[in-house]
Protein backbone atom coordinates (compact mmCIF):
# COMPACT_ATOMS: atom_id res chain seq x y z
CA UNK A 1 0.00 0.00 0.00
CA UNK A 2 1.78 3.46 -0.65
CA UNK A 3 2.41 5.79 2.02
CA UNK A 4 -0.08 8.75 1.54
CA UNK A 5 0.79 11.85 1.53
CA UNK A 6 -0.38 14.80 3.27
CA UNK A 7 0.40 18.87 2.31
CA UNK A 8 1.70 21.43 4.46
CA UNK A 9 -0.66 24.11 5.05
CA UNK A 10 1.02 26.61 2.48
CA UNK A 11 1.00 23.87 0.43
CA UNK A 12 -2.14 22.94 1.08
CA UNK A 13 -3.61 26.75 -0.03
CA UNK A 14 -1.36 27.18 -2.83
CA UNK A 15 -2.43 24.23 -4.46
CA UNK A 16 -5.89 24.70 -3.85
CA UNK A 17 -5.27 28.37 -5.57
CA UNK A 18 -3.83 26.95 -8.40
CA UNK A 19 -6.86 24.32 -9.20
CA UNK A 20 -9.35 27.26 -8.39
CA UNK A 21 -7.92 29.41 -10.66
CA UNK A 22 -7.39 26.82 -13.67
CA UNK A 23 -5.59 28.03 -16.72
CA UNK A 24 -4.86 31.63 -15.07
CA UNK A 25 -2.76 29.71 -12.32
CA UNK A 26 0.65 32.08 -12.06
CA UNK A 27 2.21 33.99 -9.35
CA UNK A 28 0.68 37.29 -9.42
CA UNK A 29 -3.03 35.73 -9.45
CA UNK A 30 -2.33 33.29 -6.58
CA UNK A 31 -1.35 35.98 -4.36
CA UNK A 32 -4.30 37.31 -4.79
CA UNK A 33 -6.37 34.75 -4.12
CA UNK A 34 -4.69 33.57 -1.09
CA UNK A 35 -5.35 37.63 -0.16
CA UNK A 36 -9.03 37.82 -1.34
CA UNK A 37 -10.22 34.30 0.21
CA UNK A 38 -7.76 33.13 3.21
CA UNK A 39 -6.94 36.49 3.89
CA UNK A 40 -3.28 35.83 4.27
CA UNK A 41 -1.08 38.10 2.63
CA UNK A 42 1.75 35.86 1.59
CA UNK A 43 4.86 36.78 0.07
CA UNK A 44 5.26 36.18 -3.46
CA UNK A 45 9.27 34.42 -2.62
CA UNK A 46 7.32 32.15 -0.02
CA UNK A 47 4.66 31.17 -2.96
CA UNK A 48 7.35 30.59 -5.17
CA UNK A 49 8.90 28.40 -2.68
CA UNK A 50 5.77 26.79 -2.11
CA UNK A 51 5.30 25.92 -6.04
CA UNK A 52 9.09 24.97 -5.92
CA UNK A 53 8.54 22.41 -3.40
CA UNK A 54 5.29 21.12 -5.04
CA UNK A 55 6.73 20.33 -8.29
CA UNK A 56 9.61 18.79 -7.19
CA UNK A 57 7.13 16.28 -4.95
CA UNK A 58 5.03 16.06 -8.74
CA UNK A 59 1.61 17.91 -7.82
CA UNK A 60 2.56 20.54 -9.97
CA UNK A 61 3.30 21.19 -13.05
CA UNK A 62 4.35 24.66 -14.91
CA UNK A 63 5.23 26.14 -18.27
CA UNK A 64 6.40 29.38 -18.95
CA UNK A 65 4.60 31.83 -21.23
CA UNK A 66 5.34 34.34 -23.43
CA UNK A 67 7.62 37.61 -22.07
CA UNK A 68 5.27 40.49 -21.83
CA UNK A 69 6.40 44.50 -21.58
CA UNK A 70 4.13 45.09 -18.77
CA UNK A 71 6.54 42.51 -17.00
CA UNK A 72 9.92 44.07 -18.25
CA UNK A 73 9.89 41.72 -21.11
CA UNK A 74 9.46 38.48 -18.63
CA UNK A 75 7.71 35.45 -19.17
CA UNK A 76 4.93 34.15 -16.76
CA UNK A 77 5.07 30.99 -15.19
CA UNK A 78 2.09 28.93 -15.34
CA UNK A 79 0.99 25.86 -12.91
CA UNK A 80 -1.01 23.03 -13.32
CA UNK A 81 -1.81 20.37 -11.02
CA UNK A 82 -1.20 16.88 -11.45
CA UNK A 83 -3.63 14.21 -10.22
CA UNK A 84 -0.94 13.02 -7.77
CA UNK A 85 -1.82 16.61 -6.81
CA UNK A 86 -5.67 16.62 -6.70
CA UNK A 87 -5.38 12.91 -4.54
CA UNK A 88 -3.01 14.35 -2.31
CA UNK A 89 -5.55 17.60 -1.92
CA UNK A 90 -8.22 14.98 -1.07
CA UNK A 91 -6.27 12.59 1.51
CA UNK A 92 -5.03 15.79 3.04
CA UNK A 93 -9.24 16.77 3.40
CA UNK A 94 -10.36 13.48 4.58
CA UNK A 95 -7.70 14.02 7.23
CA UNK A 96 -8.53 17.03 8.03
CA UNK A 97 -12.42 16.27 7.95
CA UNK A 98 -11.86 13.24 10.23
CA UNK A 99 -9.97 15.63 13.47
CA UNK A 100 -12.50 18.29 12.84
CA UNK A 101 -15.07 16.36 13.79
CA UNK A 102 -16.75 14.57 16.99
CA UNK A 103 -14.95 17.94 19.01
CA UNK A 104 -18.04 19.61 21.50
CA UNK A 105 -16.26 22.97 21.78
CA UNK A 106 -16.15 23.46 18.23
CA UNK A 107 -19.25 22.21 17.30
CA UNK A 108 -22.05 24.36 15.71
CA UNK A 109 -18.85 27.97 15.77
CA UNK A 110 -17.68 29.17 12.30
CA UNK A 111 -14.64 31.61 11.74
CA UNK B 1 13.01 51.08 -19.38
CA UNK B 2 11.51 53.73 -22.14
CA UNK B 3 7.39 52.68 -21.48
CA UNK B 4 6.45 55.45 -19.10
CA UNK B 5 5.75 53.19 -16.47
CA UNK B 6 7.08 53.27 -12.80
CA UNK B 7 9.94 50.82 -12.72
CA UNK B 8 11.09 49.08 -9.74
CA UNK B 9 14.10 49.15 -8.05
CA UNK B 10 17.05 48.67 -10.38
CA UNK B 11 19.43 46.91 -7.45
CA UNK B 12 16.72 45.05 -6.22
CA UNK B 13 16.12 43.46 -9.73
CA UNK B 14 19.98 43.00 -9.68
CA UNK B 15 20.22 40.99 -6.70
CA UNK B 16 17.16 39.25 -7.67
CA UNK B 17 18.90 37.72 -10.64
CA UNK B 18 21.79 37.30 -9.11
CA UNK B 19 20.71 35.32 -6.29
CA UNK B 20 17.73 32.94 -8.25
CA UNK B 21 20.17 33.02 -11.42
CA UNK B 22 17.70 30.69 -13.87
CA UNK B 23 14.60 30.54 -11.89
CA UNK B 24 13.76 34.14 -11.07
CA UNK B 25 12.37 35.60 -14.54
CA UNK B 26 8.81 34.36 -13.86
CA UNK B 27 9.37 35.66 -10.18
CA UNK B 28 11.09 38.93 -10.84
CA UNK B 29 8.42 39.71 -13.86
CA UNK B 30 5.53 38.98 -11.06
CA UNK B 31 6.84 41.18 -9.02
CA UNK B 32 7.30 43.84 -11.50
CA UNK B 33 3.53 43.25 -12.48
CA UNK B 34 2.44 44.26 -8.79
CA UNK B 35 4.67 46.81 -8.42
CA UNK B 36 3.31 48.89 -11.70
CA UNK B 37 -0.44 47.80 -10.33
CA UNK B 38 0.36 49.97 -7.26
CA UNK B 39 2.54 48.27 -5.19
CA UNK B 40 5.46 50.77 -3.25
CA UNK B 41 8.89 50.70 -3.41
CA UNK B 42 9.47 49.69 0.25
CA UNK B 43 6.77 46.53 -0.59
CA UNK B 44 9.46 45.74 -3.49
CA UNK B 45 12.33 46.05 -1.48
CA UNK B 46 10.65 43.85 0.84
CA UNK B 47 9.95 41.47 -1.49
CA UNK B 48 12.91 41.09 -2.46
CA UNK B 49 14.58 40.67 0.63
CA UNK B 50 12.04 37.73 1.47
CA UNK B 51 13.76 36.16 -1.40
CA UNK B 52 17.17 36.52 -0.62
CA UNK B 53 16.20 35.02 3.05
CA UNK B 54 14.82 31.96 1.47
CA UNK B 55 17.42 31.59 -1.22
CA UNK B 56 20.09 31.67 1.96
CA UNK B 57 17.91 29.62 4.28
CA UNK B 58 17.82 26.97 1.28
CA UNK B 59 21.93 27.00 0.75
CA UNK B 60 22.28 26.28 4.82
CA UNK B 61 19.87 23.77 4.36
CA UNK B 62 21.30 22.11 1.57
CA UNK B 63 25.21 22.59 2.35
CA UNK B 64 24.69 22.05 6.14
CA UNK B 65 27.63 19.93 6.78
CA UNK B 66 30.20 22.29 5.74
CA UNK B 67 28.48 24.87 7.75
CA UNK B 68 28.73 22.76 10.76
CA UNK B 69 32.41 22.02 9.75
CA UNK B 70 33.41 25.50 9.79
CA UNK B 71 31.64 26.10 13.04
CA UNK B 72 33.73 23.42 15.00
CA UNK B 73 36.79 24.61 13.01
CA UNK B 74 36.06 28.02 13.90
CA UNK B 75 35.70 26.94 17.53
CA UNK B 76 38.85 24.72 18.22
CA UNK B 77 40.86 27.93 17.96
CA UNK B 78 39.01 29.56 20.52
CA UNK B 79 37.67 26.98 22.56
CA UNK B 80 41.05 24.62 22.53
CA UNK B 81 43.95 27.42 21.68
CA UNK B 82 46.30 26.73 24.54
CA UNK B 83 46.19 22.76 23.06
CA UNK B 84 46.50 23.92 19.61
CA UNK B 85 49.85 26.06 20.93
CA UNK B 86 51.23 23.08 23.14
CA UNK B 87 51.56 20.84 20.29
CA UNK B 88 54.72 21.55 18.66
CA UNK B 89 56.32 21.37 22.42
CA UNK B 90 54.75 17.95 22.50
CA UNK B 91 56.55 16.87 19.61
CA UNK B 92 59.78 17.81 21.38
CA UNK B 93 60.68 19.69 17.77
CA UNK B 94 63.71 21.13 19.33
CA UNK B 95 65.04 16.95 19.20
CA UNK B 96 64.03 16.32 16.06
CA UNK B 97 66.52 16.66 12.98
CA UNK B 98 66.07 19.62 10.28
CA UNK B 99 63.74 19.48 8.10
CA UNK B 100 61.74 17.62 10.67
CA UNK B 101 62.66 20.30 13.72
CA UNK B 102 61.31 22.99 11.13
CA UNK B 103 57.97 21.00 10.01
CA UNK B 104 56.92 20.27 13.38
CA UNK B 105 57.35 23.83 14.36
CA UNK B 106 55.82 25.41 11.90
CA UNK B 107 53.18 22.81 10.78
CA UNK B 108 51.56 20.76 13.30
CA UNK B 109 49.41 23.66 14.79
CA UNK B 110 48.17 23.89 11.29
CA UNK B 111 47.86 20.50 10.67
CA UNK B 112 45.82 19.53 14.29
CA UNK B 113 43.26 22.37 13.25
CA UNK B 114 42.69 21.22 9.49
CA UNK B 115 42.35 17.39 11.15
CA UNK B 116 40.08 18.30 14.05
CA UNK B 117 37.17 19.53 12.65
CA UNK B 118 37.36 16.57 9.66
CA UNK B 119 35.32 14.24 12.04
CA UNK B 120 32.19 16.92 11.98
CA UNK B 121 32.14 16.92 8.37
CA UNK B 122 32.05 13.23 7.65
CA UNK B 123 29.68 12.27 9.86
CA UNK B 124 27.43 15.71 8.31
CA UNK B 125 28.33 13.82 4.78
CA UNK B 126 27.62 10.48 5.82
CA UNK B 127 23.61 11.57 7.02
CA UNK B 128 23.44 13.67 4.32
CA UNK B 129 24.33 10.66 2.13
CA UNK B 130 27.26 12.40 0.38
CA UNK B 131 30.32 10.91 2.45
CA UNK B 132 33.15 10.11 0.18
CA UNK B 133 36.82 9.45 1.38
CA UNK B 134 38.21 11.07 -1.06
CA UNK B 135 36.34 14.47 0.15
CA UNK B 136 37.76 14.43 3.65
CA UNK B 137 41.09 14.04 2.13
CA UNK B 138 40.94 17.14 0.30
CA UNK B 139 38.93 18.85 2.05
CA UNK B 140 41.94 18.60 4.84
CA UNK B 141 44.35 19.23 2.42
CA UNK B 142 43.28 22.29 0.92
CA UNK B 143 42.69 23.37 4.42
CA UNK B 144 46.07 22.53 5.50
CA UNK B 145 47.40 24.69 2.70
CA UNK B 146 45.50 27.54 3.26
CA UNK B 147 46.09 27.72 7.06
CA UNK B 148 49.96 27.39 6.52
CA UNK B 149 49.80 29.97 4.01
CA UNK B 150 47.98 31.95 6.53
CA UNK B 151 50.45 31.16 9.04
CA UNK B 152 53.61 32.02 6.79
CA UNK B 153 51.68 35.78 6.16
CA UNK B 154 51.66 36.64 9.37
CA UNK B 155 55.37 36.22 9.59
CA UNK B 156 55.01 39.18 7.15
CA UNK B 157 53.10 41.40 8.95
CA UNK B 158 55.88 43.39 11.07
CA UNK B 159 56.47 45.09 7.68
CA UNK B 160 53.17 46.67 8.37
CA UNK B 161 53.04 48.02 12.21
CA UNK B 162 49.01 49.57 12.25
CA UNK B 163 48.19 45.83 12.28
CA UNK B 164 50.41 44.18 15.24
CA UNK B 165 50.65 45.01 19.23
CA UNK B 166 52.51 43.21 21.61
CA UNK B 167 51.27 40.41 23.61
CA UNK B 168 50.66 41.18 27.46
CA UNK B 169 52.44 38.55 29.45
CA UNK B 170 53.63 35.89 26.67
CA UNK B 171 56.92 36.47 26.09
CA UNK B 172 57.01 33.68 22.91
CA UNK B 173 54.26 35.69 21.28
CA UNK B 174 55.51 39.21 20.96
CA UNK B 175 52.66 39.92 18.44
CA UNK B 176 49.27 39.44 17.28
CA UNK B 177 46.83 40.71 14.71
CA UNK B 178 45.47 43.58 15.81
CA UNK B 179 42.02 42.38 15.09
CA UNK B 180 38.93 42.43 17.46
CA UNK B 181 38.52 38.32 18.21
CA UNK B 182 34.47 38.09 16.45
CA UNK B 183 36.95 39.23 12.94
CA UNK B 184 39.52 36.35 13.41
CA UNK B 185 37.01 33.74 14.20
CA UNK B 186 35.13 34.76 11.28
CA UNK B 187 38.06 34.40 8.85
CA UNK B 188 38.91 31.05 10.56
CA UNK B 189 34.98 30.38 9.44
CA UNK B 190 34.98 31.05 6.12
CA UNK B 191 38.60 29.35 5.92
CA UNK B 192 37.27 26.07 7.00
CA UNK B 193 34.02 26.54 4.40
CA UNK B 194 36.50 27.22 1.49
CA UNK B 195 37.63 24.40 2.04
CA UNK B 196 34.30 22.10 2.76
CA UNK B 197 33.80 24.00 -0.66
CA UNK B 198 36.35 23.28 -2.86
CA UNK B 199 36.89 19.83 -1.50
CA UNK B 200 33.84 18.09 -1.41
CA UNK B 201 33.23 19.46 -4.65
CA UNK B 202 33.25 16.70 -7.13
CA UNK B 203 30.86 15.00 -4.91
CA UNK B 204 28.90 17.48 -5.52
CA UNK B 205 28.61 17.36 -9.06
CA UNK B 206 28.31 13.55 -8.73
CA UNK B 207 25.60 14.18 -6.69
CA UNK B 208 23.93 16.79 -9.40
CA UNK B 209 24.36 14.63 -12.45
CA UNK B 210 22.77 11.43 -10.74
CA UNK B 211 19.25 13.65 -10.19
Amino acid sequence: MAKPIYLAEMEMMVLLAVVRLGEDAYGVPISKELLNLADRDVALGSIYAALDRLERKGFLTSTLGDPTPERGGRAKRYLRVTPAGLRALKTTRTALINLWSGIPQLEGSRA
Amino acid sequence: MSDGKPYPPRLAIWLLNRVCAGGSEALAGDLVERFREGQTRVWFWRQVLIVLAIGALGKMRRYWPYLSYAAAGSAIPALLWRTVEGVPAALHWWALPWPLSQIAFEGSRSALLALAAVPVLAVGLRISLAFRWVSLFRTAAINLTLLALGHYLLGYLDTVPWLIRPVPGNPHLMRILAMPPPVVEFLFFSLFLVSAWAGCRSARHTRARAR
